[in-house]
């Protein structure tokens, strides 16, 4: 993927450039607003990694600006403005994801690769498939090798969850976010409580896993091997 | 207090002009009815004159110029103190009758000066003179009948006289009102003003004196005054978050250190700094979500997140946070059992309310052994709905109870389970701004946690509505 990164510290910049190096991405990187601006605005990326404090303009300013550019490339904002109302502010703006400082990389790549392939906005899709569980919106129902699935409700939007970014590492924070809408960090295993019961209803009994933990990163819903 | 300042307050200005205002329609009023009067009166004597020209001219139609002037003399007789007069000339201007000398009469309405030998002792000729008709009879003789004016005149002099009077009193009323307004004014301001630098200068609990009248300068001081409880309230939980940030903070960044320089002095292999590193990472995040969660309450209580709240369905809050926490209890050997009453929303913000409620049960289930059970309760009662979350633990004894909402309070029985001792800090800040009432009770055994969100119900219609449905 080529990817624009507005980052002013030089720190956090390298960081970033060479851990998604690593992971065989193109990088550039603008050190202030008024770069990162002409470059988003110019350039095609396939995503836009945006700090909002930065000198020159600021990061909500750049993706009000690419946005009203009818630019759609998705955007992550990677930022130590952490407040709630920060938060909102940033996914007003148009930005597609939102990630405080301090971070773990995987949970930025996780992310990165999440909203790189995102679905169209416009998905019409009624049943989700992966191998052969299959997942139906409309009647809200599962079934595995045709055999019927019963779940929770919480149960349910974790497996759409994971269905929807099928191949793709979710880390512990999405599902919180995502399924839970906490945007906080429970005392308790909220997540491994839930991914097993999940496994223990998807995956057992079953020829072959779907639901796989990815050591230091998250889960991952895929094919078996 | 000098004249100066008074002058130029507001209370003054406002008594001056109002005065000037009525003076000036005081001067429209008075005027108006000057000329009504002066005007009426003046139809009258002319009118009264008239007749008088009409009576006498008849005497002569029936019985020529001696019986007129017969008439005038009798006239003229009768009345020592006189306020009409006549004259009646010869066609050769000769004065036949009549008490006007050194008068040459013409026809029609004349101005004439009342002579002074005939002015019954007033002495002003201005104010004396006679408003007269006159007119030529038959034989080409001059007949005039005067009236007094003076009557007019008085009525004028009487009405500008009222109006002097009034406008004086008025000015009068008006200075002095407007200097006692205004020194009651100045001195009410000069307290603020007085509080005011007193606070500026350090003294931040120092407050403005209310009198209890709810007058606009006393709503002014009631406001500065919440205003300054408030930033107070937010000063201190400012210094609370530094000094907590500075305190609590030391102890887990100094473990680090230790666990790190044990590493650079006793590790050997390889594997025993991969596991320093593995640890030191895990004390990093752990510091780093205390610190989250210390600006996140600070956060709350500066209450900016109020202006967001919207209609909230309370009933799924807690419905999803029981089937989330039913499983995590279940997993530990504990049960939750969960009765909600559907279709409850209030006022507040989901996400808040969300980690106020996973916080509680958190608790719960953290500080209960295997077995323990968990109740999560919401009732639609009158006057509010009422959440419960109660446990079968050790509880929290009595004189523990408001301890346990400080920061970083920690029962000593606790302290062996990993936490933050926020958990509760951030309950206590989205129950107030949310203004929910937070209640710790006892169990019996355990602990119960009450709810009650009365204040933060959707207007009391809904509420009286819901109330009314059951």
């Amino acid at each position: 993927m080529k990817i624009l990164i507005i980052e002013d510290d030089p720190e956090t910049a390298t960081y970033l450039q060479n851990g998604l190096w690593q992971h065989h991405h193109i990088v550039e990187h603008a050190n202030n607003g008024r770069d990162g601006l002409f470059l988003a605005a110019g350039e095609t990326y396939d995503l836009m990694i945006i700090d909002r404090m930065l000198p020159g303009l600021d990061g909500l300013s750049i993706v009000k600006t690419v946005r009203s550019a009818k630019i759609l490339t998705p955007i992550l904002f990677l930022t130590t403005l952490g407040g709630i109302d920060d938060r909102v502010d940033g996914l007003e703006a148009g930005a597609d994801d939102y990630l405080v400082k301090p971070f773990a990389f995987a949970e930025l790549l996780a992310r990165i690769n999440a909203l790189a392939r995102r679905p169209p906005m416009a998905s019409t899709d009624t049943t989700l498939r992966v191998a052969d569980l299959e997942v139906d919106l409309l009647r809200r129902t599962v079934t595995r090798a045709g055999r019927r699935v019963d779940l929770q409700p919480q149960e349910f939007k974790l497996l759409e969850y994971l269905m929807r970014k099928a191949g793709h590492i979710v880390t512990r924070t999405m599902l919180l976010e995502n399924v839970w809408e906490f945007h906080f960090d429970p005392q308790t295993n909220v997540v491994e409580t839930h991914i097993s019961r999940l496994r223990s209803k998807v995956d057992r009994g079953f020829e072959g896993e779907l639901i796989h933990t990815v050591r230091g990163s998250g889960y991952v819903l895929r094919e078996p091997d | 207090m000098n004249l100066t300042r008074i002058i130029r307050t507001t209370g003054f200005r406002l008594a001056a002009l109002y005065a000037a205002l009525f003076g000036l329609s005081a001067v429209i009023l008075f005027s108006a009815i000057y000329w009504i009067t002066s005007d009426a009166l003046r139809q009258q004597l002319a009118a009264s004159v008239k007749r008088e020209v009409a009576a006498l001219k008849e005497e002569q139609r029936i019985g020529g110029t001696p019986r007129l002037t017969l008439a005038i003399e009798r006239r003229i007789a009768s009345r020592p103190n006189p306020t009409t007069y006549y004259l009646l000339v010869d066609p050769e201007g000769r004065t036949v009758a009549g008490n006007l000398p050194d008068v040459s009469p013409r026809e029609g309405w004349q101005g004439i000066p009342l002579p002074q030998t005939h002015g019954g002792g007033v002495a002003d000729p201005n104010e004396h003179h006679l408003v007269a008709l006159g007119i030529a009879l038959e034989d080409r003789s001059i007949l005039l009948v005067g009236e007094d004016a003076f009557q007019i005149v008085e009525v004028q002099e009487a009405i500008v006289r009222a109006f002097g009077w009034a406008l004086g009193v008025t000015a009068l009323l008006a200075a002095t009102g407007g200097i006692v307004l205004s020194i009651g004014f100045l001195r009410r301001i000069d307290a603020i003003n007085r509080t005011s630098r007193a606070i500026v200068e350090g003294n931040l609990s120092d407050r403005i004196q209310t009198r209890g009248t709810g007058d606009e300068l006393d709503r002014l001081a009631i406001n500065l005054n919440e205003m300054l409880d408030r930033v107070q309230s937010l000063m201190d939980s400012l210094r609370q978050v530094s000094s907590d940030i500075a305190h609590d903070l030391r102890t887990p960044l100094s473990h680090l250190r230790q666990r790190l320089e044990t590493a650079r002095s006793k590790a050997l292999k390889i594997e025993d700094y991969e596991s320093a590193v593995e640890q030191s990472i895990a004390a990093v995040d752990s510091i780093l979500l205390t610190f989250a969660a210390l600006l996140r309450i600070a956060q709350i209580e500066a209450g900016t997140r109020k202006a967001a709240f919207s209609a909230v369905d309370l009933s799924d809050i807690f419905r999803s946070i029981a089937e989330t926490y039913g499983a995590v209890a279940e997993d530990r050997g504990q049960s939750v059992a969960a009765a909600i009453d559907p279709g409850i929303r209030i006022l507040g913000d989901r996400e808040l309310l969300t980690q106020m409620l996973a916080n509680l049960v958190e608790n719960a289930i953290r500080h209960t052994p295997i077995g323990a059970r968990i109740d999560i309760l919401l009732n639609d009662r009158h006057p509010g709905p009422i959440g419960t979350v109660a446990d079968d633990g050790a509880g929290i004894p009595a004189d523990m109870r408001e301890k346990v909402f400080r920061r970083f309070f920690r029962l000593e029985q606790s302290r062996s389970t990993p936490g933050s001792g926020l958990g509760l800090s951030l309950v206590a800040a989205v129950a107030d701004i949310h203004g929910i009432a937070v209640t710790l009770l006892d169990n019996e055994p355990g602990l119960r946690v009450v709810l009650d969100f009365t204040n933060t119900s959707l207007g009391s219609a809904a509420a009286t509505a819901r109330h009314d449905r059951r």
